[in-house]
């Protein structure tokens, strides 16, 4: 069976190969690029404590082009699902080959096993590859920027994106073998996984753990650092708060003294007809000094980035489970109504 | 161990399957024996293959049971070697060439003989390099057959094999299918929609029609127990209980009846002729059929009430 299924195999494993294999030159070039790029703003101040700006000036660099690499290798595990997972049974459904392939003396639960255990490993050691090189590459920014808990960056580093490919090609095959056409099959499966690869950073992983809370009142400063104020509902909110050494994973609306809402006329007499201070600076100016006056605080809740490799473990165990559970459902699937 | 010896080649009990509301076998009750070779007949659309990939282990009973070889379908890894299975449009692996195609039957079957497959190869003229998708219909019939056959089952089981091939193919498929099943002593059951194509080589035969179960027996049985009665016109109406009659045909002034009898015909003032087994199958396929064009026929007009 071992035989079988690689040599049917064969053929999408050298695509597979190719592509990592370019993958591997381009991170490889893209790390050393790197590396000396940190050595050269290094070189321009004397100690790590001085070296602030220009360390900054080096996250900036490559911050955009490490943004959109995290989404490639955020993407692999869909591209493995896709192309390895959801042909591997559909395709000989829809070809009819399974009524050749089980009558051979071979049940058709071990050759679902083979098949699943052999290309299921193989798109775990490619997704797993891609990552672990993006790791390398990009951890002398990662060091300095320090946001490797972001949703994008947590998904394409270290060992969660091996969990994912070993979710999406699970998730592929059994869409195929419910499907039972291959191309349906494909898109579905690509389909299902980026729809989960949106869900589970912004409503599962922020509950991994219980969040850690902090009360922060909202300065004319506190406010500037915020990304946005406001929102199309004119509900009184500010998002892209940071907190020190954290992940934050929610922040309330605008809140009083006494615990409740700022009222929404208020923020909005605030937002649109502050009165002019002249002296008022930062992103809301006016604005924001009519919002302090108010007294007003949010609520955050955050997760330390000290739990970063909790939530590595916790998010790969989560989608390896998941992976299993899938798993478990077709072989039910296959013994039960088998074509 | 005598017991062992003992299981029939097939074996169902009420056997139905159902797609959805669709009923494509009903109370399908067989006992065939080993060491036939079995013609499973019947038009397109009758259940023939519902019945073979049931005995495959392909598809699962909605209701009844089955049993081949002594064991449910398909049990597990050495149930599946006593099986070979040549499935309707004899299906195989498209980049795959002949000789992966052994390879894989040497690999999934412990009892490959692989001697077996070379000569069968080498006799029918394929190219092992070849790919599999680029063979002719009745070249990839040979290769499914190679390697259904190169496992040694106890029995073979043939989906419509012959349905895709020119008569010429044909007659070497059949040959060669037959010289398998001699060389192997085994079992093997083919279906057809063509009674031409299986009455050469089968000694026992199923007539399946409308998802039901016509006729089944060995076919020297067959032949003792259907008659051809022709008789003047009306006197055929009255016969005895024992004398079950299959189709009734009246020209203008006689009328011919086919009938079964069980055990002797009584001794009649008609004449009585032996019937061919095409006749006998032609006309379980008639009865089936007007029993159902009937059973149509009444409800449309219930409808219309």
């Amino acid at each position: 069976m071992i035989w079988t299924t690689w040599r049917q195999f064969r053929g999408q494993a050298l695509v597979g190969v190719i592509g990592l294999a370019l993958i591997t030159a381009y991170f490889l070039c893209l790390g050393f690029d790197i590396r000396e790029s940190y050595d050269n703003y290094r070189a321009q101040c004397a100690s790590l404590a001085e070296c602030g700006p220009q360390l900054s000036q080096f996250s900036a660099d490559y911050e955009n082009a490490l943004l959109y690499l995290a989404a490639l290798v955020g993407l692999i595990p869909g591209l493995v699902g896709m192309f390895w997972g959801a042909p591997l049974v559909a395709r000989e459904l829809e070809a009819g080959t399974q009524r050749l392939v089980w009558s051979q003396s071979v049940t058709r639960r071990h050759w679902l096993a083979v098949k699943l255990a052999l290309v299921g490993l193989a798109s775990m050691a490619v997704a797993g590859a891609a990552s672990l090189l993006l790791t390398w590459a990009a951890s002398p920014v990662d060091q300095v920027a320090d946001n490797r808990f972001s949703t994008i960056l947590f998904g394409a580093r270290n060992i969660a994106p091996i969990a994912y490919a070993a979710f999406a090609f699970v998730l592929g095959t059994l869409i195929g073998l419910l499907v039972r056409r291959t191309v349906p099959a494909m898109a579905l499966t690509i389909l299902a996984f980026v729809v989960f690869q949106f869900l589970v950073p912004n409503v599962i992983r922020p509950h991994f753990l219980p969040a850690e809370h902090l009360t922060m009142p909202m300065t004319v400063q506190a406010m500037n650092q915020a990304r946005s104020l406001g929102s199309i509902t004119g509900a009184p909110v500010v998002k892209g708060l940071s907190v020190p050494d954290a992940w934050v994973t929610d922040v309330s609306e605008l809140l009083t003294k006494t615990g409740e809402p700022l009222d929404e006329g208020i923020f909005n007499e605030c937002f649109t007809n502050a009165p002019e201070t002249g002296t008022a600076e930062g992103p809301y100016g006016d604005t924001a000094v009519c919002l302090a006056k108010h007294d007003v605080h949010v609520e955050i809740a955050y997760q330390p980035t000290s739990r970063y490799w909790s939530f590595q473990w916790l998010e790969s165990a989560f989608y390896l489970v998941l992976a299993g559970l899938l798993a478990g459902f077709g072989f039910w699937r296959l013994q039960r109504r088998p074509s | 161990m005598p017991q062992e010896n003992s299981y029939p080649a097939l074996q169902s009990e009420g056997l139905t399957k159902q797609y959805g509301k669709r009923l494509a076998l009903a109370d399908c009750n067989l006992n065939v024996p080993r060491g036939r070779v079995v013609g499973l007949v019947g038009p397109n659309g009758a259940g023939k293959s519902t019945l073979l990939n049931l005995a495959c282990g392909l598809i699962t009973p909605t209701a009844g049971t089955l049993r081949v070889l002594g064991s449910p379908p398909a049990a597990n890894a050495a149930h599946l070697a006593k099986v070979g299975f040549v499935a309707q449009d004899t299906p195989v692996y498209g980049t795959f060439t002949v000789a992966d195609h052994l390879r894989m039957g040497a690999k999934l079957n412990p009892s490959w003989d692989q001697a077996l497959a070379d000569r069968r190869i080498a006799q029918v003229g394929l190219n092992l390099k070849q790919k599999a998708g680029r063979l002719s219909g009745g070249q990839r019939a040979q290769l499914a057959l190679t390697i259904a056959a190169a496992k040694r089952p106890e029995l073979l089981i043939f989906d419509e094999p012959a349905a895709a091939l020119d008569p010429l193919a044909r007659d070497g498929f059949m040959q060669n299918l037959m010289e398998f099943v001699a060389e192997l002593g085994a079992s093997a059951i083919l279906s057809s929609h063509l009674l031409s194509d299986v009455q050469r080589v089968c000694d026992y035969l199923i007539v399946l029609c409308a998802s039901r179960v016509q006729v089944a027996g060995e076919v020297k049985d067959l032949l003792a127990q259907h008659h051809r009665l022709v008789a003047p016109r009306g006197e055929l109406d009255r016969l005895p209980a024992e004398v079950e009659v299959i189709r009734m045909q009246h020209t203008d002034q006689y009328c011919r009846a086919v009938v079964r009898v069980a055990g002797a015909l009584p001794r009649t003032p008609w004449s009585v002729e032996p019937v061919s087994l095409e006749e006998m199958v032609l006309s379980y396929m008639t009865r089936a059929a007007g029993v159902s064009a009937g059973l149509t026929d009444a409800m449309a007009g219930k409808a219309v009430r």
